[in-house]
């Protein structure tokens, strides 16, 4: 017999393959509500699962760039409170030593005045070893011990590093993460390499009796607290530079951040509006085949026959 | 001849009778998958007596013929190879998830993304103690993501292969009962209702078989069946009352290789050669995986040597081990992390070595890169399967359609059916009644 028929089984497979398809597809939409992930495994969405992948590594380093940045700032804040105050400092020194240079000043007022002088050397020296909020040394460079050393004889030296080395803030950039001492506290003067330790040092030990002419050392000494001054300007400047640059970067790496979220958020979220009605869509196109199938199996002819 | 009557009469009910019965059979089988519609053939009984040339015909009513089973060779082989193509895609998309989910839910990739982003934050301040600590925990943790993800690659694998051993033993046993079937068929007489029953089970055998491997029936004239298993090269496996036994041996990287008796082969189709494959391929992300995190070691090591910890003293090894099995910290301390160059006195803040080290991983040949791209390489691959097991699933449900069309019963005609042979056997018994009263009225003539 080769007659073709419309076979019950063929028929029931059928249905209950498409209702099982509606099925799983309502299953599907209705976790991706629950979640709120538009993607479970990668192979949805190869291509989107790889930008997702991105968009994490770049939000993991850009949360380390942005604690970057705010240490930073904190770091170049703290440096740049020292050297304002170092500048203060050697302003109040050169009204010292412009009175230790006027003749009617006696020697008592020298003495008082390299008394004042040698208190503000100590400041200096304990500004110019300054620390962070962690307890880091503010201007030895790379080096982690104290920036400055004095000997028995008083005489200060650099014990840092030249270089202070950068933090990376953002993809490509790194800011320095200050300014070493030398370039704070050490300047050339007359062709010979001084500090502000030096100058004042100096000056101290002039007034105290050291020079037989006090009035024309303390005029010497102008010379040298006007380049430590000019130092100390260049470091400000440069230390307030540095901290507009970490601002700017944390503009930038909230901006980004936005854009990295709004990004995730374009091609892992679920769209919840559009994900309803199509829940509501394929709903009712279960239903409808629930329906179709039960009036549809109903019909056979034993059903008819009584 | 009132006798005649009787005779076409009662040939007529024994012939709807058993019509009604296969009828019956046909409507208790309507949701066995294996059964083929059944059909019983009729044939007119006459009987002609001649003497010279004078013949005479004496009607003998009809006669039950052969019980005739609806099959189609071709729609049989179209539904095998479609679900033979179907199951090879499936297999290799179920196996491959695993090994999907596998590598993306063990946290490779994230792993070592924070271990970077340790480091990029250790920059900030390379001597602070809590982040060097964070630091060597992160590549703890990576090391750890990594072994999590060559123990569930390893698992999915051992799964695999445990479905293929399981299923070899099926392929054995359909081999056999079909040689079993294959023995008896050739006793079966032709259209009895024993015959029909042993093709169904053939076919079913073959169906079985055709789920696992490729094969390639020779239906004889007999109605036995030989079978081949397509491959290369191709191998016997069924011919006749004898089955030869599909054997199956694991290299040490996991793939499968099958045999028949001492001749092995590589599957050309079905589940099997699906699985097989999929063997393959974990072998081949077995291989990704160790080479990432031997390149996660080797850099990591490589600028350790190159740097300074923070006493000063050269750097230690960070990682131990040489792939994602066995990879670990072996660094003692957090103050090991050289982060200094080399040369550089105790107590550097420099970063110079760890601003290389993190270049360095950060490079489109470094892990995080290397880990972006398997991961896209394997979720595009088992995203390219699901779209063919679909299509092929539309493909293999048609051409079981088809099958089911051609052979499968109908509920609908086989009601008709009931009814009109119920009617023809209430009609036969009035013949035999009206014979009866043509009996009676001869008895009662006086």
């Amino acid at each position: 017999m080769s007659s073709v028929t419309n076979s019950t089984g063929s028929f029931f497979n059928r249905s209950l393959a498409q209702m099982a398809d509606l099925r799983s597809g309502i299953e599907r939409t209705r976790s991706q509500i629950a979640t709120g992930r538009k993607i479970e495994r990668g192979s949805q969405d190869p291509a989107a699962a790889a930008q997702l992948r991105s968009v994490a590594q770049r939000e993991a380093l850009a949360s380390v760039e942005g604690d970057n940045a705010a240490r930073l700032g904190q770091d170049l804040g703290a440096a740049a409170t020292e050297v304002e105050a170092v500048t203060a400092l050697l302003q109040r020194a050169r009204e010292l030593a412009l009175q230790a240079a006027n003749a009617p000043t006696g020697a008592d007022g020298r003495q008082a005045i390299a008394a004042e002088l040698e208190q503000l050397s100590q400041e200096l020296f304990s500004r110019a070893n300054g620390t962070s909020l962690t307890g880091e040394p503010l201007f030895a460079g790379q080096s982690s011990g104290v920036a400055f050393t004095r000997d028995a004889a008083g005489v200060v030296t650099y014990a840092g590093t030249p270089e202070s080395g950068a933090v990376p803030v953002a993809p490509g950039t790194a800011i320095e993460r200050g300014l070493p001492g030398n370039e704070v506290f050490q300047f050339d003067l007359n062709g010979t390499p001084s500090s502000a330790f030096a100058v004042l040092g100096g000056l101290t030990a002039a007034l105290q009796g050291g020079a037989p002419d006090p009035v024309a050392a303390a005029n010497a000494a102008l010379e040298g607290i006007d380049a430590a001054l000019d130092t100390t300007n260049r470091a400000t400047t440069i230390l307030g530079t540095r901290m507009a640059w970490v601002d700017q970067v944390q503009d930038q790496q909230g901006d980004r951040k936005i854009a990295l979220a709004e990004r995730r958020s374009r091609v892992g979220d679920t769209d919840i509006g559009d994900a309803i009605a199509r829940l509501q869509q394929t709903m009712t196109a279960l239903e409808a085949s629930q329906a179709a199938f039960a009036r549809v199996s109903a019909l056979t002819l034993f059903d008819a026959l009584r | 001849m009132p006798t005649a009557i009787f005779t076409i009469g009662r040939s007529g009910l024994t012939a709807s009778r058993r019509s009604l019965e296969l009828t019956a059979q046909n409507i208790a089988n309507a949701a066995n998958p294996d059964y083929s519609r059944r059909n019983l053939t009729q044939g007119e009984l006459v009987m002609t007596g001649s003497i010279g040339t004078n013949a005479v015909d004496s009607l003998g009513g009809v006669r039950p013929g052969i019980i005739e089973r609806a099959e189609s060779g071709l729609v049989q082989r179209q539904a095998r190879d479609a679900s033979s193509a179907l199951a090879a895609a499936e297999a290799e998309f179920q196996a491959l998830r695993e090994a999907e989910s596998a590598l993306e839910t063990s946290g490779v990739f994230g792993g070592i993304v924070d271990y970077e982003a340790a480091l990029t934050r250790l920059q900030n301040n390379p001597l602070e103690p809590a982040l060097r600590l964070s630091a060597v925990e992160a590549a703890r943790k990576m090391a750890g993501n990594f072994r999590i993800a060559n123990g569930t690659l390893a698992n999915a694998r051992s799964l695999v292969q445990a479905e293929v051993s399981a299923e070899t033993l099926t392929v054995n046993e359909l081999a056999k009962e079909l040689a079993a079937i294959n023995a008896d068929l050739v006793g079966a007489r032709e259209g009895t209702a024993g015959r029909a029953a042993l093709l169904d089970a053939r076919d079913k055998a073959l169906r079985g078989l055709a789920e696992e491997f490729g094969i390639q029936p020779t239906i004889n004239a007999n109605g036995t069946a030989d079978v081949s298993i397509t491959g290369t090269p191709a191998v016997a496996l069924v011919t006749g009352a004898t089955a030869a036994a599909v054997s199956v041996t694991y290299a040490a990287d996991g793939t499968a290789s099958f045999a028949v008796g001492a001749t092995s082969f590589v599957p050309a189709g079905g589940a099997m050669a699906g699985r097989s494959s999929a063997l393959a391929e974990m072998a081949g992300l077995q291989v990704e995986l160790d080479a990432l995190a031997g390149s996660a070691i080797t850099l990591s090591n490589a600028a350790q040597a190159g740097g300074a910890a923070a006493d000063g003293t050269p750097g230690q090894p960070l990682f131990g081990g040489s792939g994602a099995g066995d990879i670990d910290v072996v660094l003692g301390s957090a103050d090991g992390l050289a982060t200094a160059p080399a040369g550089s006195p105790a107590g550097s803040r420099d970063t110079g070595n760890l601003a290389a080290l993190l270049a360095s991983l950060g490079a489109a040949s470094g892990p995080s890169s290397g880990a972006d791209r398997m991961l896209l390489g394997l979720s595009s691959r088992v995203a390219a399967l699901e779209t063919r097991s679909q299509g092929l699933a539309v493909v293999s449900s048609s051409a079981e359609a088809e099958l089911l069309r051609e052979t499968g019963v109908d509920l609908d005609s086989e009601a008709a059916n009931l009814v009109r042979l119920q009617q023809a056997f209430e009609a036969n018994s009035r013949v035999i009644q009206v014979a009866a009263e043509l009996f009676d009225t001869i008895l009662g003539l006086r």
